[in-house]
């Protein structure tokens, strides 16, 4: 049995720690890819990568991205900017010692080292070793991944941990996909969405051909051995949310959806909208996913105020537009 | 004139070097220079090592509390700041007898304020209408609860956990300095305090058997239980509180993972129906227990603080209805208030038909005016103490004091006698702290820990505070005090 608030609290740390990883990957990238570009190549590619990661209203507020040391700040170390590594971290950090009675002690040890080693807080300068420090906290996140499955127990705090990142990570996967095929230049670029996804080696593994972009797309929607698929997301969200469900049974609706969703996947429905118009099905889809997200957060909170929960009807979303 | 410390044993003498053993009495050597027979081996081992190596293990520890995130917050710094938690190596170590003495001592002490506390909220107040204590101070005293009166309390034993602050005076002697009832907070410190030390300096323990203190929680588990309300024999405890940014969290989420129960904030829980739930994914699940670290005033909206979200609306009526239990019991402030500690040995008498085992510190009473004159015409060579504070706030150490300081002291006591308590400075015991690059002597106190539920226990040890500053008395950590870990020796085997 877990209180509504730690399951809360596991969720989002699950959450902040995929984002985390997510982040200090695209960092990586972006850094590396956008060397030597003309300013106004720059400009785009930075200008993508933060529509990928969803931060553009954050960005509206700081103005145009004119230089890497900008889009460093505003993704490193902006305290200001909710999606910026710092604030992922020090979220992550703050879920988990809120559940600190819970959670092994080499968990939070873990967190807690990541956010100590974070070296440039309260800094807006980029650091020299930028690469060492990306590298870094990608290892920390894999380091606390691997305590969280392998030394803890599989309960529902563990449950919460995986529906979080798993949805977060389909989220990211969708948003990309829907930023590349919105990137205003045309030149959308395969194997750019199989490095931020980590998927290369995978990809040309089973391929064993060059990336072409349409197989790369159905790629990372139907790979159900890729982890980082939307498919694998939300199987794996749908088999957590099935045991949570069992016991509470508000989370029932996001069971219900997730299913949904894994099923619009995996029958085509999906690739079909894409097919026929990739953005707006793309934008629909991950609205859905945000949509299963508040619903895994009422579906938390619902006992204490709503003793049987009102189910709402389905349907299938808009995903063609 | 100091007096130097002998070499022991022809060991490597440079971390004692100069070390001043005269000034009061010394734990670790005598006035002469000579060791102690108890400290003996540890000082031979402390100085085997040199200034760098102890500096190592100094930051092996830091490092070792820093990754735990052992730490504790200072609300006068930085919202927030969090300050990793000082321990000095050099333990502080108690004989078998001379615990068991001190221990007897503290649960007598305890036994009669939980009588005194029984008697006035749920009884006839007999200690009152006796003259023991006078009815006006206790019901003029902050910390008195009128809520509190009439709520039953399981074993009559209204505080189960009790921190009761002992110091050594001079003689060597044992006084209490300050009785903590409400929500007395280091216990976590002690039990890691023994981990970081065992783990750092392994070889420290190889020449003494000392009593274990990872059993906390489950001494504490046990004491809980008991104190459930009838017929709920698997009883659900939850330890409430504030929530991350408290001072004392770390010490909240160590105890309640130490016990094996939910840590729980004030919206985790509900009352319905005068009966305690928590909030769960799989809906409300009664509460019988509640370990609160959450004062009085911020317990239950509803009844004290209407401003506080800190705690349960509707506790009260829930603990008026017998349905759950909450430690330590409200109103357990009368006593934590100093007004009250002066006739703490006469309640021992009265209760326990006994004399005190341990004494408390010679104190004047302000609001009597013979002892008021007689404080306040030697103040510059007394302390200072405002009955409600706590943490060593507002403390004047007169000797310490300049003469601007003394005025405004004595106008205060003048002007509010009832809000003052004067005592005899009290030259508390020094102990061998790491100061740069050798040993210096620092004074230091106790914090022992005594549960009471259906019977009562000493906790083996307790959170030795000292105070880093050269003549300094003031071992709080948050005015730069440090702490050590506390050995209570085993007896020897028969």
């Amino acid at each position: 049995m877990i209180l509504a608030r730690h399951a809360d609290a596991l969720f989002w740390a699950g959450r902040y720690l995929e984002r985390a990883e997510t982040i200090s990957r695209c960092l990586s990238y972006a850094v590396n890819s956008i060397t030597g570009l003309r300013a106004d190549e720059a400009r785009a590619e930075s200008e993508l990568l933060v529509k990928t990661l969803g931060l553009q209203e954050e960005l509206q507020a700081l103005g145009p991205l004119d230089s890497r040391p900008q889009l460093v700040a505003f993704l490193l170390s902006d305290r200001e900017n909710p999606g910026s590594l710092l604030s992922a971290i020090v979220a992550v950090r703050e879920n988990l010692r809120s559940v600190r009675d819970r959670i092994p002690i080499e968990l939070w040890e873990e967190a807690n080292s990541l956010y100590l080693r974070f070296p440039f807080l309260g800094h807006e300068n980029t650091p020299n070793d930028l690469h060492e420090v990306l590298l870094m906290v990608r290892r920390a996140c894999l380091a606390i991944s691997g305590v969280m499955n392998e030394g803890t127990r599989q309960d529902e705090g563990h449950a919460f941990v995986v529906v979080g990142r798993m949805l977060e990570r389909s989220i990211f996967t969708v948003g990309l996909l829907e930023a590349s095929f919105s990137d205003p230049r045309g030149a959308v670029d395969a194997g750019r969405m199989l490095r931020l996804t980590s998927s290369l080696q995978a990809y040309h593994r089973q391929r064993g051909d060059s990336a072409d972009f349409l197989s790369v797309v159905h790629y990372l929607l139907h790979a159900d051995d890729l982890p980082r698929s939307v498919v694998s997301c939300l199987v794996r969200t749908e088999n957590c949310l099935i045991g949570l469900a069992a016991r509470a049974q508000a989370l029932d609706l996001a069971r219900r959806k997730t299913a949904l969703l894994r099923a619009h996947v995996e029958f085509g429905e999906l690739s079909a909208a894409v097919a026929e118009a990739p953005v707006a099905a793309l934008s629909g889809f991950a609205s859905e996913l945000a949509d299963v997200a508040s619903d895994v957060q009422i579906g938390v909170a619902a006992p204490a105020t709503v003793t049987a929960p009102r189910l709402q009807f389905l349907r299938p979303g808009p995903f063609g537009g | 004139m100091q007096q130097r410390v002998n070499s022991p044993n022809g060991l490597n003498s440079e971390m004692f070097d100069g070390y001043d053993a005269s000034r009061t009495f010394d734990e670790a050597f005598e006035s002469s220079g000579m060791a102690r027979g108890t400290y003996q081996r540890i000082i031979e081992r402390f100085a085997g090592l040199d200034a760098v190596e102890h500096q190592r293990l100094e930051s092996l520890v830091a490092d070792e509390f820093r990754r735990q995130g052992i730490t504790f917050t200072v609300y006068s710094e930085d919202a927030g700041t969090e300050r990793i938690w000082p321990m000095d190596l050099f333990p502080r170590l108690v004989a078998a007898a001379e615990w068991d003495e001190l221990a007897r001592g503290l649960s007598q002490r305890v036994a009669a304020l939980n009588c005194f506390l029984a008697d006035f909220y749920g009884g006839e107040c007999e200690a009152i209408a006796d003259g023991i204590v006078p009815r006006w101070l206790v019901v003029s005293s902050s910390g008195f609860e009128r809520n509190a009166v009439g709520i039953s309390v399981p074993h009559r034993a209204h505080c189960n956990i009790a921190g009761i602050d002992v110091v050594r005076g001079a003689d060597g002697c044992y006084r209490v300095l300050e009785d903590n009832l409400r929500n007395p907070s280091g216990i976590s410190y002690v039990v890691e305090n023994r981990a970081a030390l065992a783990k750092v300096c392994t070889w420290l323990f190889d020449d003494h058997a000392v009593q274990p203190t990872e059993q906390y929680g489950q001494m504490l588990r046990s004491t809980l239980e008991s104190m459930a309300p009838s017929g709920r024999d698997s009883p659900h405890i939850v330890l409430l509180t504030p929530g991350i940014y408290n001072s004392a969290y770390f010490e909240h989420a160590f105890l309640a993972r130490a016990m094996g129960v939910e840590l729980v904030e004030g919206r985790d829980l509900v009352v319905d129906d005068h009966t305690v739930y928590s909030r769960t994914i799989e809906g409300l699940v009664r509460v019988d227990v509640i370990y609160r670290r959450i004062d009085d005033d911020f317990l239950d909206p509803v009844s004290f603080r209407p401003d506080s979200a800190l705690g349960v609306p509707g506790l009260l009526g829930a603990l008026r209805a017998g349905s759950v239990t909450v430690c330590n019991a409200l109103g357990n402030g009368v006593v934590d208030d100093k007004g009250v500690y002066p006739y703490v040995p006469e309640l021992i008498r009265y209760y326990l038909n006994a004399e005190p085992i341990i004494d408390n510190v010679p104190t004047f009473m302000m609001w009597d005016a013979d002892q008021r004159a007689e404080a306040l015409g030697r103040l510059n060579e007394l302390v200072a103490k405002p009955v409600g504070a706590s943490g060593g706030s507002g403390v004047l150490i007169g000797p310490h004091a300049s003469q601007q300081e003394l005025h405004a002291a004595r106008t205060a006591i003048e002007a509010e006698p009832r809000e003052w308590i004067v005592q005899e400075l009290v030259q508390l015991s020094t102990l061998p702290a790491f100061v740069d690059d050798r040993f210096e002597a620092r004074h230091l106190d106790l914090r022992p820990f005594v549960l009471t539920g259906e019977k009562t226990e000493v906790f083996p040890g307790g959170l030795t505070r000292v105070a880093m500053q050269r003549g300094s008395m003031i071992v709080n950590s948050s005015q730069g005090g440090g702490s050590k870990d506390t050995w209570v020796l085993a007896r020897e085997a028969l």
